[in-house]
């Protein structure tokens, strides 16, 4: 049997602001994911780096250790590898004030 | 109308749980993957911006065991993965899940699944209001010119405000239907807006929630669609099977990429700022040829 293959879009154009974060995904079933943000608008300002963060239980919610930069032109991408991540998977990030990201945020799963 | 149960004995006992038709269109069956049912998406055209709101809320279906804080994995009937739809955590929001095939004969066919619902068990607390409504709908267009489009709607009304409501609803008033960017190309409407619904006569009917949000049990749902007349001819939950006498379906002009379509959809709808959760556990789409 073929192994199971997964591309999901997490967040589509939403505009991130403040303390921003994909909704909880489950993915127990797949052993590792690539993860992709990309600008689908000019980010106003600065950005901060985003975080991978993981959960028991889809509530509670802890970094995974992985951090990567999120895109700094419009159309521009960024990605990271993950593993080991239970079930529960998300990404999240504390955007400066006055700045936005308008994100779209896949998770490439198997 | 002869069904399968009469010609096949099943030596697989996930289908066994089903009553189909002798053609068997679709066994989803989430031990095995996502069996394609894939995130609702909202037309649009030049940007995303131009996607009605309704659609642009809508997040995308995962495999799930289940898993809940206090007592682990739930599980699925007989295997451990389940499909599930999970809302944003805000009032009145929505997700869609749905499954898009055409037809090849425009005949009787028959949709079967096992279903349970439940908000986040984010709170300790009984939480039976926390949903709103979960529910499914054939989107089907005619392959004769002449034809229609034909959106049969059906809804579970859990709880509205501080009121459980528990009864079933349809929809057929028309939707507004909008224009999307400049072409002239593009429309779209939603039809899921918590608006027109109109109660199933004598569709009232407890369902087995349980006692706290993470107990979990699953219900059987069938409803039977005649693709030749556009006609429901049964609906069926658990051990009730209900009056379709005033049921119809919202209608409307053939759109003209869509001949012979074939789409199902199940959402969820929230009731509080709590996510709110449809999981299935199997679906059987059958027909009769």
């Amino acid at each position: 049997m073929l192994r199971e293959s997964a591309t999901v879009v997490v967040a589509r154009n939403e505009t991130w602001r403040g303390s921003a974060s994909t909704e909880p995904f489950e993915a127990g079933w797949a052993i590792e994911a690539v993860i992709f943000v990309r600008a689908l608008k000019a980010p106003i300002g600065a950005m901060p780096e985003v975080r991978v963060e993981v959960s028991p239980d889809g509530i509670r919610w802890l970094p995974e250790g992985t951090r990567f930069a999120l895109p700094a032109e419009e159309d521009a991408m960024t990605m990271a590898r993950v593993s080991h991540f239970g079930n529960w998977l998300r990404i999240a990030a504390d955007l400066h004030a006055d700045t936005e990201l308008t994100v779209l945020v896949t998770m490439h799963l198997k | 109308m002869m069904a399968a149960n009469d010609r096949i004995i099943f030596t697989d006992r996930g289908l066994s749980r089903f009553d189909p038709l002798s053609r068997i269109i679709a066994f989803d069956d989430f031990d095995r993957g996502g069996c394609g049912w894939t995130q609702l998406t909202g037309n649009y055209e030049g940007s995303l911006d131009t996607m009605l709101p309704g659609f642009a809320q809508i997040t995308s279906p995962m495999l799930s065991t289940l898993g809940h804080w206090e007592t682990g994995s739930h599980g699925g009937i007989d295997g451990s993965y389940a499909l599930k739809l999970a809302t944003r955590p805000d009032r009145h929001a929505l997700s869609v899940g749905i499954k898009r095939l055409t037809f090849r004969k425009a005949g009787p066919i028959r949709f079967e699944f096992y279903a349970t619902f439940k908000p986040e068990a984010n709170s300790l607390a009984l939480s039976q209001r926390d949903i709103k409504s979960i529910g499914f709908l054939f989107d089907l267009q005619s392959g004769t010119e002449d034809g229609e489009r034909v959106m049969p709607h059906l809804r579970y009304l859990n709880a509205n405000g501080d009121t459980l409501q528990e009864k079933w609803q349809f929809k057929r008033h028309r939707p507004t239907i909008s224009d999307i960017g400049d072409a002239g190309e593009t429309v779209s409407h939603f039809h899921l807006a918590d608006a027109n619904w109109e109660d199933l006569p004598g569709g009232g009917q407890k369902l087995c929630y349980n006692e706290i949000p993470t107990k979990v049990n699953w219900h059987y749902v069938r409803f039977d669609f005649d693709l030749a007349t556009m006609q429901a001819t049964h609906f069926q939950c658990n051990d009730r099977v209900f009056d379709l006498a005033t049921f119809d379906s919202i209608r409307i002009a053939a759109m003209p990429n869509l001949w012979c379509m074939l789409n199902i959809c199940f959402f969820v709808e929230t009731n509080t700022d709590k996510r709110g959760f449809l999981y299935i556990d199997s679906a059987c789409l059958s027909g009769d040829f």
